[in-house]
Parts: C-alpha cells; sequence; structure tokens
C-alpha cells in the first residue's frame, strides 16, 4: 500500500465509523424517492436528517417557474465542504452543487422551477464526512419545468444573454450580494428547445482567489437569481459558463 | 342488486346535496340585492363562494353584477334572481376577468355580457388556465364550467338601465381592467375588487400599487353612500377605503425596503405582518402571492449592470 493509498484509508475510517454507528433519524418529510436519492446524490453515503440544515421555501409555489428558495447551513460555518440540492419529484431533480470555498458563508438563495408538489432536500457535507439533510415540502398546481420559456417570447431577447444586474447591500459583519443573470436556462424538456442553460459560476474576491464554486442544473429558473452573504469588503467577480461554452464576467464594486 | 343500488343513491345523495349553494339576496338599498360570499380562500368545502354578486332590478329588468366562480354558482343565481323578482334579467355586467367573478357567466349566455374591453382581452387569454387551477382547488362543484367571453364593450361613462343610471369607471390597479360601478340612483358603489375588505388584497394582474392607490382615491371622491367591496362587508363609511390605503401602502413600503437592503423573495414572504392587520382574512397567503406578483420589480429597481459585456 503506497503513502497515497493509507491517507484515502486513514480519511475514510472516521467515515466508516460514523456508517456503523449514525442513526440518520427520522424523515421529516414524505417521501418516497429517498432511499433512492440517497443513492443516485450522495452515493449511499452516512447522513442524518438535520433541521439545522434549513430549507427554506414558500408553502406553495405561486409561479411554479420562479420559486425562491433559501438554503440556510450556517449552523456548521468552516465545516462545510459542499451543499446539493433537489427536487424530489421534478424531472430533472438536481439544481445546484453549491461548494463555498472561503470569505462566504454556507447560505445560498436561488430560483428554482417545480414541476408538482414535492419534497425539497439540501444536503449538507461537512469536513467530517457526514451529509446533514433539510429537508421542506412544497405545493404546487404545477408545470413549472414544461411551461413556455418568458425570456424567448421577449423580443431581442438573445441580445441581452449575460447581462448581470447585481448590487452589494452591506448587512454588518457581511455583505448582501444579489445577482441576476438574463440566461434562458433552457432544460430541454420544452417543444424541441434543446438545453441550453448556464452550468458553471465561480465567485472571486479582488485578489482572484476562489470565494465559490456552483455547478447549476436546469431546475434553476430562467434569468437565474443567486444570492450569497459575503465576509470581507472589496470587489467581487462572478464568472459564468454555459453548456455551450459563452462565458460571462461580471464585478460587483 | 336492487338494493345496492339502492344503497348507492343513499350513499350519493348526501354528496350531491352537500353541492348547493343556498344563494340568499340580501336586500342592501332600494331595487339592490347582494350575495355576499365568505373571506375565505378557494375550497372544496365552499365551492368557491367567496365573491360578492349583486343584481339591481330596475323597470326594465334585471342588471346583474358579476357571476360567480362555477356554472353552478351562476345557475343558483339565477334562481335567486327568479325568486326575488318577476323581471327577466337584462343585462350581466363584468366587474373584472377573475375566475371567482366570471365563471358563471354560462347561466347568462340569453342576456348581453358586457365589460371593458381589456377584461375581455385578459379572459381569453388566462381564462382556460384560472378555469383548470379552480378545478383543482374546489373540484366537483366546477363540473360542466367553461369560460365564457363577454358579448359587449363597456365604454365608460353612464349608462341607463330603465330608472337606474349606472355611473361605469374604467380603472385598472387590480387587474389592469377593472370596473367599478356606482348607482346614481342609490349611491350603491359596486368597487368590483379594487377593494377588498377584512381579507387580503389580491395582486397576480396588478400594474402597480401605486396605480391601485390611484383608483382608491377616485372611488372615494365618488359620491357613493354604500360600499360594496369585490370581497368581504359592506361599508357605509370611508373605513374599507381606509384599509386598503394602509396595506397597499404597507406593502408597497415592505417590498422597497426588502429590495433596498438586499432581501430575497424566501425572506420577504417570512416579514412580519402589522398587528393592526390582525382583522384581514388570509393576509399571510396573500403576502406570499404578492412577493411573487411584485418583488421582482422592486429587486430589479435597486441592482444596476455589472456585466463586462462590450456595451455595458
Amino acid at each position: 500500500m503506497n503513502w497515497q493509498a493509507s491517507c484515502l484509508l486513514a480519511c475514510w475510517l472516521p467515515i466508516a465509523a460514523h456508517a456503523a454507528a449514525i442513526d440518520p433519524g427520522k424523515d421529516p418529510v414524505p417521501s418516497v424517492m429517498w432511499a433512492f436519492y440517497h443513492t443516485q446524490m450522495l452515493g449511499d453515503a452516512p447522513f442524518v436528517f438535520d433541521d439545522r440544515v434549513k430549507l427554506l421555501a414558500p408553502p406553495f409555489a405561486e409561479d411554479a417557474r420562479q420559486v425562491p428558495l433559501e438554503i440556510d447551513a450556517r449552523a456548521f460555518k468552516g465545516e462545510v465542504v459542499k451543499i446539493l440540492a433537489w427536487a424530489e419529484l421534478n424531472p430533472l431533480p438536481k439544481i445546484v452543487d453549491f461548494q463555498p470555498v472561503s470569505g462566504v458563508l454556507p447560505w445560498l438563495s436561488i430560483r428554482i422551477r417545480i414541476e408538482q408538489a414535492t419534497p425539497l432536500r439540501a444536503a449538507v457535507l461537512t469536513r467530517d464526512g457526514l451529509w446533514h439533510v433539510g429537508s421542506t415540502l412544497i405545493d404546487a398546481a404545477g408545470g413549472g419545468c414544461t411551461a413556455p420559456s418568458v425570456v424567448r417570447t421577449q423580443p431581442g431577447w438573445e441580445e441581452h444573454i449575460g447581462e448581470v444586474l447585481g448590487g452589494r447591500y452591506p448587512r454588518g459583519e457581511f455583505s448582501r450580494l444579489r445577482l441576476q443573470v438574463a440566461h434562458p436556462m433552457d432544460n430541454g424538456m420544452v417543444s424541441g428547445i434543446p438545453e441550453f442553460f448556464i452550468n458553471h459560476a465561480e465567485l472571486r474576491d479582488g485578489n482572484d482567489q476562489v470565494l465559490a464554486r456552483l455547478e447549476l442544473f436546469p431546475a434553476v429558473s430562467e434569468n437565474p437569481n443567486l444570492t450569497f452573504d459575503i465576509e470581507g469588503a472589496g470587489q467581487t467577480r462572478l464568472l459564468l459558463r454555459d453548456n455551450s461554452g459563452n462565458e460571462f464576467d461580471a464585478a460587483i464594486p | 342488486m336492487r338494493w345496492m343500488l339502492l344503497l348507492f343513491i343513499g350513499m350519493s345523495l348526501p354528496a350531491l346535496a352537500d353541492l348547493e349553494y343556498s344563494l340568499k339576496p340580501r336586500l342592501i338599498a332600494q331595487d339592490t340585492w347582494l350575495l355576499e360570499g365568505s373571506t375565505d380562500n378557494f375550497a372544496k368545502g365552499n365551492g368557491g363562494n367567496i365573491v360578492n354578486t349583486a343584481f339591481i332590478v330596475t323597470e326594465r329588468g334585471v342588471v346583474v353584477i358579476d357571476t360567480g366562480p362555477s356554472k353552478r354558482y351562476g345557475e343558483a343565481m339565477r334562481q335567486a334572481i327568479a325568486a326575488t323578482t318577476d323581471k327577466p334579467v337584462i343585462e350581466v355586467l363584468l366587474t373584472h376577468h377573475h375566475p371567482d367573478h366570471v365563471l358563471g357567466n354560462q347561466a347568462f349566455t340569453d342576456v348581453p355580457i358586457a365589460a371593458l374591453a381589456g377584461t375581455t382581452q385578459l379572459l381569453r387569454q388566462q381564462g382556460d388556465a384560472m378555469a383548470e387551477n379552480m378545478y383543482r382547488l374546489v373540484g366537483d362543484w366546477m363540473r360542466g364550467t367553461e369560460v365564457i367571453l363577454p358579448t359587449r364593450t363597456l365604454e365608460p361613462g353612464v349608462h341607463s338601465f330603465g330608472n337606474h343610471d349606472l355611473r361605469v369607471l374604467s380603472l385598472g390597479g387590480h387587474t389592469g381592467a377593472d370596473l367599478a360601478i356606482l348607482d346614481q340612483k342609490t349611491g350603491v358603489l359596486f368597487a368590483g375588487d379594487l377593494v377588498f375588505y377584512q381579507r387580503a388584497l389580491t395582486t397576480p394582474n396588478s400594474p402597480g400599487l401605486a396605480v391601485w392607490l390611484a383608483d382608491i382615491a377616485t372611488l372615494e371622491g365618488l359620491p357613493w353612500t354604500l360600499i360594496v367591496p369585490g370581497h368581504g362587508p359592506l361599508a357605509t363609511d370611508a373605513r374599507p377605503f381606509e384599509q386598503m390605503r394602509d396595506y397597499l401602502g404597507w406593502l408597497d413600503q415592505l417590498m422597497r425596503d426588502g429590495a433596498a437592503n438586499g432581501s430575497d423573495m424566501a425572506e420577504m414572504i417570512r416579514s412580519p405582518i402589522p398587528e393592526r392587520f390582525a382583522t384581514i382574512n388570509l393576509s399571510r397567503y396573500e403576502l406570499i402571492r404578492s412577493v411573487s406578483h411584485l418583488f421582482p420589480r422592486y429587486e430589479r429597481a435597486q441592482m444596476t449592470r455589472v456585466d463586462s459585456t462590450p456595451d455595458n
């Protein structure tokens, strides 16, 4: 066994111990698909249902194409490796893979599409290798994933792709950063329009250090809204890339 | 076999009997009758009877104001009118295109159904989707209900129906095409959904709260003696207008402040609702809806272009 393998084994041992010892607790929402997603999203890794991960959404989707979702894992500040979110009964369930690297709180606000009433999940991987799963339920008349694009009905929408509206709002020890990107975020489910969506985003500080990385998926609403809480002042950059290779860049003073 | 059939009928009868609107017209002014709904949300228990409809028995015949949430309601309304007067229905006036006000139209296809041009256009665009949602919300009460478009375009101004001169106003704060009707003979103001009273206002088609506030000022300035809100109890004083102004002002300021300090929608819907609105039914539910309808406009106004595209 070489040193790398030993190291890997050493790192994984605590998890193996977890797996045997940890009781995940009771699923707080009625779900028929948890076992499937436990395998699919978390690779059957050890987890707990954890109400310290707050997943906040309205009780019903007034507009199933633009459902606000707030993921709050600040209880695990400094411990978070990544946060995965998904909507269990969506045809395309994945929402976001958010990795707060440094100087950004483990908190994210985003808007998503909902196809029908569904459990929503945010799984937070902490440095000890355990997934903490926050859950909520949302009711919906439905159809958010298959509704025709609103962006594409606006004349000249192609001209505006990649435009970013943004703002920084001081909030004491951190500052709130809000961003809205003009993009149709086509999910491939609407009348012969293929997938065309922003799949990668990165936040960097004034010294080009990475603050956070995000993989975005087509459950994210068109004209994506992203809200972060950033520690420290100075300019912040947002770099975006869509699945056609277009790159966009924004700087928030 | 026969006893099974009897048993089946026996079991289904109570269910059918439950779907009775039991509309009881109430005389609120000379010749003027109100069918007052609850201030609740659409539900399978109420058949969507959450709305105020009315009719005026003029010398020439009956003028109907809004037809209710379903075909069944429209038919029950027609029966209630027939039980009140021998005069024929001569015209229907629709205050706006929302489903709880127009989906009883099927019971009135033998008379002109009049509405603002904008109302007809909105009903054409949104009617089917709204009716579909009503089936989801109130279920079997909706059976057989279909959208019937208005057959006559109503122009603002004074329209005479027998001995009643109705002053019709074309406003727009609630949906973009909102009719208010002042009966100049009785002083009754049918405010439609420009006025909600003790029931939280709804905003899915509102062009903006400032427009709505201006409409409230217009209505309050009319020579009314009795206010019939679209939802909620009658009033002989200005309290419904005061409540509307207070509530609209609060909603506007809340979203303005929220956008200015960078709040997102999920946070906005959790905002505290002032104690003074405790008597207003469904305020939390409608706040959640209004944030979805209106907050995107407020937040965009507080953001600037930050991308580095060449034309920026």
